[in-house]
């Protein structure tokens, strides 16, 4: 296949999944589905985490002989925007994050005890019927994974419609994986801005799937950082989009406010952020789809970028509402709510410079 | 150094200013109600009237206001020290719109009768009040308002709607802005007026907020009936005696103390979070430190010329954009701080210190209100600086 061909049929590809979006989280649709999720238990819908799941989403990045779509980066980006951009509160980039473990226990050559709970877990992910979230992260502001064992697990988002969590823990040998089923384990929940709820773990008992999970952790971890800021970039620009309706529609001393140049230019400044942050997502997914060397610092500064754009976009989008951008009623915080929520999951704008600084540490290592 | 007592003397003025804030600090320490410190959200009438009363016994709930009014006549400085105290224990504002706004403007334009009728009733706290000036589409543009007042006999009718009106439905009433003349210039046909809330033919609707709560509402007026008597200086002259009021609100809304209190919360959540020594926030923190000096500098000069009695200059909008503008900065700073726990509805660890998002919220009218932001530029590039166009 010739290369112009092939990225033709990514093109289509990532078309396609846009256009299966718009089921879930149709563009310009109305978030009354979402603001009947909102600060109730579990946050989300499982009837929609099972159509996710028939729709392949869940295993979008699950290589096919596990039954997954094994599709890349591009294609996920592109699936988490639209869900973005709809506001859609099902986990699906934390989950992502689990299938990458699954995927990795479940073709492990050395088999585990657990390996056989792996493949189950992964299999009920697929369809929708799990939600597997894990519990990495032991304090705020870090992208390592300590595995401090019996340490509390924090930020887990949407944690009370988890069914299992994978836990990685520190072990003699390295940095090893269990798996603990979610019915009786020891979990708080904290409300988050935007309606969901943030879980704390406290891990206990759970069967090793496995040994050494220190790379594909980090390496999913990265994709995540990457999936949230694509989600990002999607409450942005329908932010921006609302907005710049918004503009056209008011009217104050007799003209549309979009009329008077410094609401003009504010939203030029605007537009260039939503161009910048999706030149660097597309550019990330890119990188990564091509396994280049420089991928984790591409990932680090299309977060960066999209941490930091969204909470611009989103306060911008308030102010320029006015009164009305200061209701519960009007949309339109909705997606400051999201932005405050995602702009530090799996690391903020200041976390990925550094990120960045390390990986990067000289200009033209980018 | 004087013996500081409990017991205030006649005029505060008398005291070193070192003097002044023990003396104020020891009272807020001693009558602060605990169970409204530092609260999350603005507090309503029924929740912060007990502090409204102890200060009107104590004689100062109108710091700024002459004293045969009640108030305290304090000088720029001292009433500075004042608010830096009220910020240090985290007492709440209270209904505080007849003190800091329709208070001023009576004691300007109001006859001896509506001094002596509303002046006492709010150090009384008999009467609450609130603002009616923005309609759904006069915001910006308030000189288009169209809530109506027809002269029949000695009673106005009023037939319109408000809206965002803060705390409205804890008010017992409401100053207006009403539209009294159709045939001439928008700014030439509007009166000002004092309305009870209790008037057959209101109704108020609350409305939530981005902070999920019920603090501004509609008001609706239905044939609403008011004596003429309660019209405030001449009829058609509310648009001049509303910008001078506007005047009081851009210098309070510029006072230091919103962006003092987040700026406190922010020392508090860094120390937390364990990143108070790391360089980066050591700077960032000291440049919002020096912004909220340079602030209260300035808002010391025009405190001053109100003590003087000399009006407020256009510039005043500088003070509104500068002080707003660093409270949004602070909170940005707090979210930043809070890495993940910048997402939590409520409080960290159930202390209302630690509250990085609700203060975000919190902060976001602020550009918003008593002239957006960008109408305030507006004025300072065309009243200030005589900018063409
Ligand atoms: C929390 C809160 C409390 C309030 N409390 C009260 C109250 O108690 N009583 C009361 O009467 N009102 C109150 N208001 C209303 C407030 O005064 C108005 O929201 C404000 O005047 C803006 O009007 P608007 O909301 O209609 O926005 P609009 O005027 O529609 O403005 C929308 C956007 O356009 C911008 N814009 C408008 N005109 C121009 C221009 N010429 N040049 C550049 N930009 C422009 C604005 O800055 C804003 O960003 C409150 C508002 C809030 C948010």
């Amino acid at each position: 296949m010739s290369q112009q061909l092939a990225e033709d049929d990514r093109a289509e590809s990532i078309r396609m999944i846009r256009d299966s979006a718009a089921a879930i989280a149709p563009p310009g649709g109305d978030l009354k589905r979402v603001r009947a999720l909102r600060f109730k238990t579990p946050g989300f819908d499982p009837a929609v985490w099972a159509e996710m799941g028939a729709l392949g989403w869940t295993g979008l990045r699950v290589p096919e002989e596990l039954g997954g779509s094994g599709l890349g980066m591009g294609e996920f980006c592109a699936l988490a925007e639209a869900l973005g951009a709809g506001l859609a509160p099902e986990p699906l980039v934390p989950c992502m994050l689990s299938a990458m473990l699954l995927s990795a226990a479940a073709t492990h050559p050395t088999t585990l005890i657990g390996s056989g709970e792996a493949g189950e877990a992964l299999a009920a992910m697929l369809t929708g019927e799990a939600m597997v979230l894990t519990a990495w992260q032991e304090r705020a502001n870090t992208l390592e994974a300590p595995g401090t064992p019996g340490a509390a697990r924090l930020f887990l988002p949407m944690a009370g419609g988890a069914t299992h969590f994978l836990v990685p823990v520190r072990e003699a040998a390295g940095l090893a994986l269990y798996i603990q089923p979610a019915a009786g384990a020891d979990l708080t929940l904290e409300a988050t801005q935007d309606g969901g709820s943030f879980g704390t773990l406290r891990p206990a008992g759970g069967v090793k799937i496995l040994d050494q999970c220190a790379a594909v952790l980090e390496q999913a971890l990265g994709e995540a950082a990457l999936g949230t800021a694509a989600t990002l970039l999607g409450v942005m620009d329908r932010a921006f989009a609302i907005t710049l309706d918004y503009l056209k529609t008011r009217t104050q001393f007799g003209r549309p406010i979009g009329a008077f140049q410094s609401l003009q230019h504010r939203a030029a400044d605007l537009a260039m952020e939503v161009a910048l942050t999706r030149a660097s997502v597309e550019a990330a997914a890119a990188s990564l789809d091509a396994a280049a060397p420089n991928r984790g610092a591409a990932i680090a500064r299309a977060k960066a970028r999209a941490s930091d754009s969204a909470m611009l976009v989103t306060r911008q989008a308030i102010q320029l509402h006015g009164g009305i951008g200061y209701t519960d009623e009007h949309d339109i915080g909705l997606y400051l709510r999201r932005a405050m929520v995602l702009a530090s999951l799996f690391g903020g704008a200041a976390l990925h410079r550094r990120a960045f600084m390390t990986l990067a540490p000289e200009s033209g290592d980018e | 150094m004087n013996a500081v007592t409990d017991a205030a003397p006649e005029d505060m003025n008398l005291l070193s200013d070192h003097d002044f804030r023990l003396v104020v600090r020891r009272f807020i320490e001693a009558n602060y109600p605990a169970e409204i410190r530092n609260p999350p959200k603005r507090l309503h009438w029924s929740e912060n009237k007990p502090w409204y009363m102890t200060l009107s016994r104590q004689g100062w709930l109108a710091p700024g206001w002459p004293r045969e009014h009640g108030g305290m006549a304090l000088s720029p400085l001292k009433q500075i020290i004042m608010i830096e105290e009220m910020e240090r224990y985290g007492a709440a504002r209270t209904n505080d719109m007849g003190i800091v706004m329709i208070g001023p403007l009576l004691l300007k334009y109001g006859t001896p009768e509506q001094k002596a009728t509303f002046l006492p009733a709010i150090i009384a706290g008999e009467h609450v009040w609130c603002q009616g000036y923005s309609e759904p589409n006069a915001g910006s543009d308030l000189a288009s308002l169209r809530t109506e007042a027809v002269l029949e006999g000695d009673t106005y009718v009023v037939n319109g709607q408000k809206t965002w009106t803060t705390l409205g439905s804890d008010a017992n009433w409401i100053f207006l802005l009403v539209r009294t003349d159709k045939a001439v210039k928008k700014q030439e046909g509007i009166s000002f007026l004092l309305v009870p809330m209790d008037s057959p033919g209101i109704t108020v609707r609350p409305i939530v907020n981005l902070d999920l709560h019920d603090e501004f509402c509609e008001v609706f007026f239905d044939n609403v009936r008011v004596p003429a008597s309660n019209l405030v200086g001449e009829p058609n002259k509310g648009w001049t005696m509303a910008k001078a009021l506007l005047g009081f609100e851009r210098i309070h809304l510029g006072s230091p103390k919103q962006s003092a209190h987040a700026l406190q919360r922010l020392a508090q959540l860094a120390e937390r979070m364990g990143v108070s020594e790391e360089p980066q926030f050591q700077d960032r923190f000291t440049r919002l430190r020096m912004d909220l000096e340079d602030l209260k500098a300035l808002y010391e000069t025009y405190v001053e010329r109100l003590r003087r009695g000399e009006g407020l200059p256009p510039s005043v909008s500088m003070l509104k954009v500068i002080q707003s503008e660093l409270y949004q900065k602070i909170t940005d700073a707090l979210l930043d701080v809070a890495a993940e726990n910048a997402g939590l509805l409520e409080p960290m660890e159930g202390n209302r210190d630690l509250h990085p998002s609700g203060i975000f919220i919190a902060a976001r009218p602020s550009t918003i209100y008593g002239g957006s932001n960008e109408i305030q530029r507006n004025i300072i590039a065309k009243n200030v600086l005589d900018l063409p166009g």
